[in-house]
């Protein structure tokens, strides 16, 4: 696979201001995505893990420009999109959608079917109301629907061909990026792989790239090519993925990999388990040096005072980590 | 383990009255729990697997009625006890814990006058006896600072904290029996890991059996003796845990094993799922609930619904699966 890259995020943050102090003052920001650097190369899937609030999320937001970067670089197919103003972002829009999380709150009740697959369309000014409703069919046998589910409402469906609604209304526009946002959590392990082997499918025949963000750490590795962990607003660790499940670098995630709960009582009695102490500290206050340090075995003095930059230890292979060796 | 079961289900059937009609939840659930084991009940939304556990503890919504069954705990019948002395029993001798711990306490009282008040109320306690037992539960479900931390409300605290205090909570009067509905959905990987390691360490220490609903099938793997796979209101197999996930004999145990990715395997093996959907309990499928999605029904599945067969390589493995009749034709990938 040639690699040419679709997204490349140089040094991304995004800050929300908390609170400002008396007069503005002493402001306080939660740093939510704090220097991010990040490649999608077209065509492959890249999946990014983190537990909440690790600012995962939000860095997909901001990408698509939902919300508005607070500094850094963002380019989509060599141009930066952080800068351009709202009609210049217009044809960029197209470019990318998202699949969000809950089939049950990202889709209008009050819309038909039709109607929702249609918006997009309509948006950008695609066709008239009969092609329109042409490629909604098309597009609802495509994600497994057919044409009867037309003028139904999305509360006559189930969590699983909600998703599918969703997803048909994502590819109207023919993107080159989706970004899916925990697609399947919300689902039943049955439905789950149903929509999995879906986005595959999809993926090999509209050569999409997918930015995959999940807290299943057994699935991301199933869809990915190449894995970001994200921990407090940064990428700590970030390989092809068979790499960083076999080969983790990471003191954080190793700590992720052996807490997955596994489906086999045997091979989850051999294992041995790294308990994790403690929890994900505020990003509002952060611990000085390395974030991860204040439930990291391994930390040492250096770690409270040096922030671990991402390097790449082997091909192909980055880790944030002042400890972590090829 | 003695021989007498802590808890015995038997034929467990529960509806709710809706203005649609009667939704059929729970059909003719059976299954014991002996003292001091880990029963993991596991199945989709709407399989009933939550609402089994609310019929025994008599905490139904007001439009939920349990048609018929018995539930025995330690010999008396659960749902005939009278509403004061079920009352005594929760809490008592059967507690629970809950999916979203945010839910289940009282934003408004901090979580030390709400644990010292339980423990007042079940064990008629000292205040000054009852804040020592708080602290000493504080301590047994490792909360830093156990004593201070009394003083904190429940916002103070982040999801798995306060899964913890539900945890002390439950423990306040050594219950025989915990029910644990998805205690750990709502939390991050790292943080269910230390809860369910923290569940199992109190049981082996305080000898209680729990009942740990769950949609995931690793976590039953992880942490029960016994599993109970349920699917449109009734049990599909029963077995131990280790006889289940080596030798899955119901087809949609077999289909849910193949929906998961194997972290092991080479990743690109496409997944299996299940086909279709679950059923509409209003009007469920009138033979096996599965049978629409499964691809080995037979003419016999679709008109009835299949007993329950012994599958000979354990007493306590169970299929309720019309392929085991010895009439079915053989089928060597189904006994794989």
């Amino acid at each position: 696979m040639s690699k040419t890259p679709l997204v490349e995020l140089l040094d991304l943050k995004k800050h929300f201001k908390v609170s400002s102090g008396l007069f503005g003052r002493n402001a306080k920001y939660l740093r939510a995505v704090d220097g991010v650097d990040l490649t999608i190369n077209r065509g492959e899937t890249l999946g990014l893990v983190g537990e909440s609030g690790c600012g995962k999320s939000t860095l997909a937001r901001t990408l698509i420009r939902l919300y508005e970067p607070t500094s850094g670089q963002m380019k989509f197919d060599g141009e930066d999109i952080a800068a351009l103003d709202q009609k210049s972002l217009m044809p960029f829009r197209k470019r990318m959608q998202m699949i969000f999380q809950d089939p049950y709150a990202s889709l209008n009740g009050r819309m038909t079917v039709h109607d929702l697959i249609a918006e997009p369309l309509e948006i950008a000014n695609i066709g008239d109301t009969q092609s329109r409703t042409a490629r909604v069919h098309e597009l609802l046998e495509i994600v497994g629907l057919n044409k009867d589910h037309a003028m139904r409402f999305a509360h006559e469906f189930s969590g699983g061909q909600r998703q599918r609604i969703g997803i048909a209304r994502a590819i109207a526009l023919n993107p080159e990026l989706v970004i899916c946002d925990e697609p399947i959590s919300a689902l039943d392990v049955s439905i789950q792989a149903q929509v999995v082997n879906m986005l595959e499918d999809l993926q090999r025949d509209l050569g999409l790239t997918y930015l995959f963000i999940t807290h299943d750490l057994s699935m991301v590795r199933h869809i990915s090519d190449r894995i970001g962990v994200m921990y407090l607003g940064k990428i700590v660790e970030l390989a092809d993925n068979d790499e960083l499940y076999e080969n983790p670098k990471h003191p954080y995630t190793r700590a992720l990999l052996s807490s997955i709960p596994i489906a086999d009582p045997v091979e989850a009695r051999k294992r041995k388990i790294e308990e994790m102490q403690g929890e994900i500290p505020s990003p509002i206050d952060m611990p000085s040096g390395c974030r991860f340090r204040t439930r990291c075995p391994l930390a040492t003095e250096l770690c409270a005072t040096n922030e671990p930059k991402l390097k790449e230890l082997t091909d192909g292979h980055l880790a944030a980590c002042h400890y972590a060796e090829p | 383990m003695s021989n007498h079961p802590l808890l015995e289900v038997k034929d467990l059937t529960t509806s709710f009255f809706t203005s649609r009609g009667e939704v059929q939840a729970v059909r003719g659930v059976s299954f014991d729990v002996s003292p001091g084991e880990i029963v993991g009940i596991v199945g989709e939304s709407g399989s009933g697997k939550s609402i089994t556990c609310m019929s025994i503890l008599r905490l139904l919504k007001s439009n939920g009625r349990v048609v018929a069954g018995q539930a025995h705990f330690e010999g008396q019948d659960l749902l005939k006890l009278a509403e004061h002395d079920m009352r005594k029993l929760r809490g008592d001798d059967i507690a629970m814990i809950f999916q979203d711990p945010m839910t289940s306490l009282n934003p408004t009282l901090t979580v030390g006058e709400q644990i010292i008040e339980t423990i007042i109320a079940h064990r008629g306690s000292s205040r000054k006896a009852a804040r020592q037992r708080a602290i000493e539960l504080f301590e047994l479900v490792k909360i830093p600072e156990a004593a201070s931390r009394l003083n904190s409300y429940p916002h103070e605290f982040s999801g798995g904290m306060r899964q913890r205090v539900m945890i002390a909570i439950a423990l306040c009067c050594d219950p025989k029996l915990l029910i644990a509905d998805e205690p750990t959905t709502a939390l991050d990987v790292t943080i269910q890991r230390q809860i369910l390691l923290l569940l199992k360490e109190i049981q082996a220490r305080l000898g209680m059996a729990i009942i740990l609903i769950t949609h995931d099938l690793g976590v039953i793997a992880e942490v029960a003796d016994r599993i109970l796979v349920m699917y449109g209101g009734m049990v599909m197999e029963t077995g131990s845990v280790d006889t289940v996930f080596a030798r899955p004999n119901h087809p949609y145990t077999q289909g849910l094993l193949t929906s998961v990715p194997k972290l092991r395997t080479a990743h690109k093996e496409r997944l299996r799922p299940i086909p279709g959907s679950p059923p509409d309990m209003l009007r469920p499928p009138v033979g096996c609930p599965f049978a629409p999605r499964c691809l080995r029904a037979m003419q016999i599945c679709v008109g009835e619904v299949p007993p329950i067969f012994e599958m000979g390589d354990q007493q306590t493995h169970k299929a309720k699966c019309w392929l085991h009749h010895p009439d079915a034709p053989t089928n060597d990938e189904g006994a794989a």
